[in-house]
């Protein structure tokens, strides 16, 4: 395998996720694209291993998916709320904090 | 059957020395919050406040008790050794973290007085932070006058996450601490009791934003690894010295590790997060993350770059100039603008982190001993003046709008001479505690070659100044209105928290030196390596 | 051959090109239908389809349990959370693809295209060489290896995590767990209430008709109007449904015979991408 082209890819898939959490407004979608990046750095690290021929990266990788996975029941809470409270789960409704 | 035995042979591990008396105060802290679970679990709600107020506060006094034992302890700093580094090279225990790891502990003690505060029968918190706000359910929980109280356990695990944040010898270590510390943080700005819709609103902010920051850390770490083959701070300092090829991937990784870390401390370009936050979370948990979370968030930055990256100062100098200077500046201006207290508080909040943002760029010992002093003395002024906002009541909840707080000064003139004083610490008046900080950075700052810097914050220190000095003319020299909020009798604890704040302003600011003399020694060998 | 051949065979070599490339092209594609795609179902799945591609990737790269635990855990039990939670919040809520904030999205599209270029320039001139020759860490013993370093140099934060985890059951019992205030109406006490209400009988199910008979078609009284009692309350409210109950706001229903005719005022007329 090559790692740089695995590290590219990661490139792409952080940007693309990056890019949807600023476009998108259903917060629900904006989470998912977070996860998106996160698994890019995964992968970046599982490359990386690779190229050092050490597996720290693959441990690492573990790690952040243990993370991902809490962050992901908080953060579900945290929309679930919002969303029986306003019926929507639009990140513009959320407007009642401004400047 | 080669590979069954390869297998077998390579099954043995040796067990990990973990070095448990050097790593107490956090385990005692961590401990307390399982307790504070259990005793969510197992004890009859009537009892439950009183069983987490004594795990609560007694455990962060036994970790106080335990930090400076540990930072007593001879064999620590034996031989002019900057400090140990333990659990397999995760934590490092040095001076400049002991330091910080009392300062949070007894931040969090006084935030967790004011969290506890339900006097006049109204805790900060919902009663049923599930029910939908206007619900029938929702008013019978009010009614019940029952709060949530995970929120004990809540506050020991950030706080514990806070506490080895700074701590963290490795980047992996950093990363998880950041989360720990964070997760809760994210549940307590959505447990308020009045306003709730603020509260979740808040809440949903600062987990998007704060997720979306800890990825671009996570991609940092990654470039890092990528870089030196290991996530141990002194491995990829020892790779920076030696490798000069293939640099790029070390600059990005500063680039989005600082990303990472700028956003924890509130510094723009990655500030929008604070004010939501600060207005919208529970007043109590507003001074926890205005306290704790930023003397830690310090405390992590000044790691990774002085040991990481402290070779590389000319790299990422300059970029942190750029921030310090749109920090102070973006800060103090917008703070101007602003008619809620607590979104101006944060503001400010904002504007002072970039004051602490020029001693780092000192990035010598004598930087880090000034930044030390400023976070410790700005967290307790700022718990105080937080402690003084959540007195300030009208029949719908706090009065926070500004123009509420006119005329404050004839009706309580204790509380607005107190909240006076907290706000010109802040401005950096003489014989404050605020002045001193001030003083201290700006000094490390001109003596680490960064007089630009300076010049800059004292302009914004003026530009601050006006606000500050507005709201005092506000509280002293206008009519109150009519239908004004009052000013409830503070109960115990919030009492207490005001005269803690009150009182670390004024000694810190008439006899500085000893506080002044104790950070300069944690800092004098830097960080463990 | 055995195990340990076709492991490292797998890993080197035309097939791991090839494999890469094909599983590149899907995850790109996957990932962008994630952020494009208006209903946020539809991007769960697509999410699905990248997390699994990457599992198959590090498959490739030599780490099979990472692969299996991305399999079982990163897309079994996490993506699966998320697509409760999106059936709980609403499966037909689509984004509404207007703008709020002018610019916004052209302002996020060049930022995201600077960052593109930007890394790519780093990832480009980082010179990233070719892998390590694969030693004991990539064969039979990489499970072995894993629980070495997890359980020797990384134990410290191994046993942090468990504070995260604490937090989020906390967070999720805090957040999400309504507690009873009264005692649970037994099925005598809902039956009692049944009886004494308006409708002692059962409840009218949805009318079966020529052209449909979906549970959200509601049944019609003798005069030709839908019956409320007939609809199910959660799918009357959902955009775009064939139901409109008749109410404040809403018209009087089409006359018989055109049952699903969308157009009621609730539907955006400025909204793309929105499903009749």
């Amino acid at each position: 395998m090559i790692p740089g082209d695995y590290v590219a890819l990661a490139v792409i898939l952080f940007v693309i996720g990056a890019v949807g959490v600023l476009i998108r407004r259903n917060a629900m979608v904006i989470f998912m694209c977070i996860e998106l990046m996160l698994n890019a750095v995964n992968l970046a690290f599982v490359a990386f291993a690779r190229l050092h021929g050490t597996i720290d990266g693959q441990v690492i990788a573990f790690f952040v998916m243990v993370v991902a996975a809490a962050e992901v029941v908080v953060g579900l809470a945290i929309l679930m709320a919002i969303f029986r409270s306003r019926r929507s789960a639009s990140v513009d409704d959320a407007n009642l904090l401004k400047y | 059957m080669t590979s069954l035995s390869g297998a077998l042979a390579a099954a043995t591990i040796t067990p990990p020395h973990i070095e448990y008396g050097q790593l107490s105060p956090l385990l005692v802290v961590f401990g307390a919050a399982v307790a504070g679970v259990l005793v969510e679990a197992f004890v009859p709600r009537e009892r439950r406040r009183a069983f987490h107020l004594v795990i609560a506060l007694g455990g962060l006094v036994a970790a106080f008790a335990l930090i400076i034992s540990v930072a007593a302890t001879p064999s620590l700093f034996a031989h002019g050794s900057p400090g140990h580094v333990v659990a397999m090279g995760a934590v490092g225990v040095d001076g400049p973290t002991l330091f910080i790891q009392g300062t949070i502990v007894v931040l969090a003690f006084v935030s967790v007085l004011l969290i506890a505060e339900s006097s006049h029968g109204v805790s900060p918190f919902a009663a049923q932070a599930a029910a939908v706000p206007g619900s029938a359910e929702e008013r019978e929980g009010l009614l019940r006058g029952i709060s949530h109280t995970e929120v004990y356990p809540l506050t020991l695990f950030a706080v514990g996450g806070m506490m080895l944040f700074p701590a963290a010898n490795d980047l992996l270590t950093m990363f998880v601490a950041l989360e720990v510390l964070s997760l809760p943080l994210y549940l307590l700005c959505g447990l308020a009791r009045r306003r709730r819709l603020i509260s979740q609103e808040a809440a949903m902010k600062y987990f998007l934003l704060g997720a979306f920051s800890s990825a671009f850390f996570l991609f940092g770490v990654a470039m890092l690894y990528g870089y030196s083959g290991s996530v141990s701070l002194s491995a990829i300092a020892a790779a920076a010295a030696t490798n000069v090829s293939s640099a790029t991937l070390l600059y990005a990784g500063i680039a989005l590790v600082g990303i990472g870390l700028l956003f924890k401390i509130g510094a723009v370009p990655f500030q929008s997060w604070k004010p939501d936050v600060y207005q919208g979370a529970p007043t109590a948990v507003t001074a926890l993350m205005a306290s704790c979370t930023v003397v830690s968030a310090f405390g992590g930055l000044l790691r990774v770059f002085y040991v990481a990256f402290g070779q590389l100062t000319w790299d990422w100098r300059p970029a942190m100039w750029g921030v310090a200077i749109l920090t102070m500046l973006a800060g103090a201006i917008i703070a101007i603008t602003q008619t809620d207290v607590k979104r101006m508080l944060a503001y400010s909040s904002i504007a002072h982190g970039g004051f602490v943002l020029t001693a780092v760029v000192a990035a010598t010992a004598a930087g880090l001993s000034a930044s030390l002093f400023y976070l410790a003395v700005y967290g307790l002024t700022t718990i105080g003046a937080f402690a003084v906002v959540t007195l300030v009541r009208d029949p719908a909840g706090e009065a926070n709008h500004l123009s509420k707080w006119a005329g404050l000064g004839k009706r309580s003139p204790w509380l607005a001479g107190v909240f006076a004083f907290f706000l010109l610490a802040f401005a950096g008046i003489p014989l404050t505690s605020g002045f001193a900080g001030k003083f201290a950075v700006f000094q490390a700052a001109a003596a680490g070659g960064a007089l630009p810097l300076v010049i800059i914050g004292v302009l914004a220190s003026a530009v601050a100044a006006f606000f500050y000095v507005r709201v005092i003319v506000l509280m002293f020299f206008s009519d109150p209105a009519p239908d004004g909020p009052t000013v409830v009798t503070p109960g115990l604890f919030t009492g207490a928290a005001v005269a803690v704040g009150a009182a670390a302003t004024l000694v810190f600011g008439i006899a500085p030196e000893p506080l002044l003399a104790l950070a300069s020694h944690a800092a004098a060998h830097l960080f463990v390596r | 051959m055995n195990a340990a051949h076709v492991l490292a065979a797998s890993t080197v070599g035309a097939g791991a090109v090839v494999a890469f490339w094909i599983l590149a092209v899907i995850s790109v594609a996957a990932a962008l239908g994630l952020v494009l795609a208006p209903r946020a179902v539809h991007g769960a799945v697509l999410l699905a389809v990248v997390m699994l591609s990457l599992a198959v990737l590090y498959g490739v790269a030599g780490a099979p349990f990472l692969a299996f635990v991305q399999i079982i855990v990163y897309t079994g039990a996490v993506l699966m959370l998320f697509l409760f939670v999106l059936m709980i919040v609403g499966v037909s809520a689509a984004d509404s693809m207007r703008e709020t904030i002018r610019g916004q999205r052209l302002a996020a599209g060049l930022a995201g295209i600077g960052l593109l270029v930007l890394l790519a320039l780093v990832v480009g001139h980082a010179a990233i060489g070719p892998a390590a020759p694969a030693g004991s860490n990539y064969g039979v013993l990489n499970v072995q290896r894993l629980a070495q370093l997890i359980f020797t140099r990384y134990v410290f934060p191994f046993e942090l995590t468990s504070a995260l985890l604490i937090t989020a059951a906390l967070g999720a019992m805090v957040l999400a767990h309504r507690e009873r205030t009264s005692p649970k109406p037994s099925q005598r006490d809902l039956a009692r209430q049944r009886v004494r209400g308006d409708h002692p009988a059962p409840l009218p199910g949805p009318g079966v008709y020529a052209r449909g008979d979906a549970a959200d078609m509601p049944a019609l009284l003798p005069d030709g109007t839908p019956s409320p009692l007939s609809l199910n309350p959660v799918m009357a409210r959902r955009r775009g449904s064939a139901i409109r109950v008749p109410g404040p706001g809403v018209p009087a229903p089409l006359p018989p015979g055109e049952p699903g005719k969308d157009g009621g005022p609730d539907a955006e007329p400025d909204r793309e991408g929105a499903h009749p």
